[in-house]
């Protein structure tokens, strides 16, 4: 997962968002819509960067289909330093 | 001597290939300026030789005709090499833009 963290984050044209998004869901869980706005970001936009996160394992959706909430998975918290090295760059 | 056929499809795909290329870095340099990996750097740096790469095919394709004018052979395996390369950049396109 963390070679496919680096590449997904920091190589990727939407991998500013992809951060964000991850710094987001750190605080607490949120659904789409939250998402768009508070990073501000279309919804179209945000739905297709976390259905890319969550193909890859990073978080995954919780709730009833409508409004589904999105959390961290574990697996990733493992390689919580990993990310933390990646989003410092981007402060 | 006109050019063949088959290196003048080389030639499309050469510059195809560098359409892909340039847009792969334009990625990895926005990016560099917003993250500085060295990941990135290194990508970038691969961007840039095989743009050059590239670049120098289609000066040899143009400049040098009586290089593969004699060989058909050697016209189709320039044309395959340019083709596999084309497919090779398409999906790390994809992947990096998606």
């Amino acid at each position: 997962m963390e070679k496919a963290l680096w590449y997904l984050l920091t190589a990727t044209r939407g991998g500013e968002n992809r951060v964000r998004i991850i710094r987001t869901l750190s605080e607490r869980p949120r659904n789409a819509n939250r998402l768009a706005d508070e990073l501000d970001v279309g919804y179209k936009t945000i739905r297709h960067h976390l259905d890319v996160l969550e193909s890859h394992g990073v978080i995954e959706a919780g709730g009833d289909k409508y409004g589904r909430l999105y959390f961290l998975t574990d697996h990733f918290e493992q390689y919580r330093d990993t990310f933390e090295e990646i989003a410092t760059h981007l402060d | 001597m006109a050019m063949s056929t088959q290196i003048l499809a080389a030639s499309v795909l050469s510059g195809v290939n560098i359409v892909f290329l340039s847009a792969l870095a334009a990625v990895w340099v926005r990016n560099y300026r917003t993250f500085r990996t060295s990941l990135v750097l290194g990508l970038l740096a691969f961007a840039v030789v095989m743009l050059v790469e590239n670049a120098f095919a289609l000066y040899f394709f143009f400049t040098m005709q009586s290089l593969y004018s004699g060989d058909p052979h050697v016209q189709q395996a320039v044309l395959v090499l340019r083709g596999l390369q084309l497919v090779a950049v398409a999906f790390l396109t994809y992947v990096t833009v998606r």
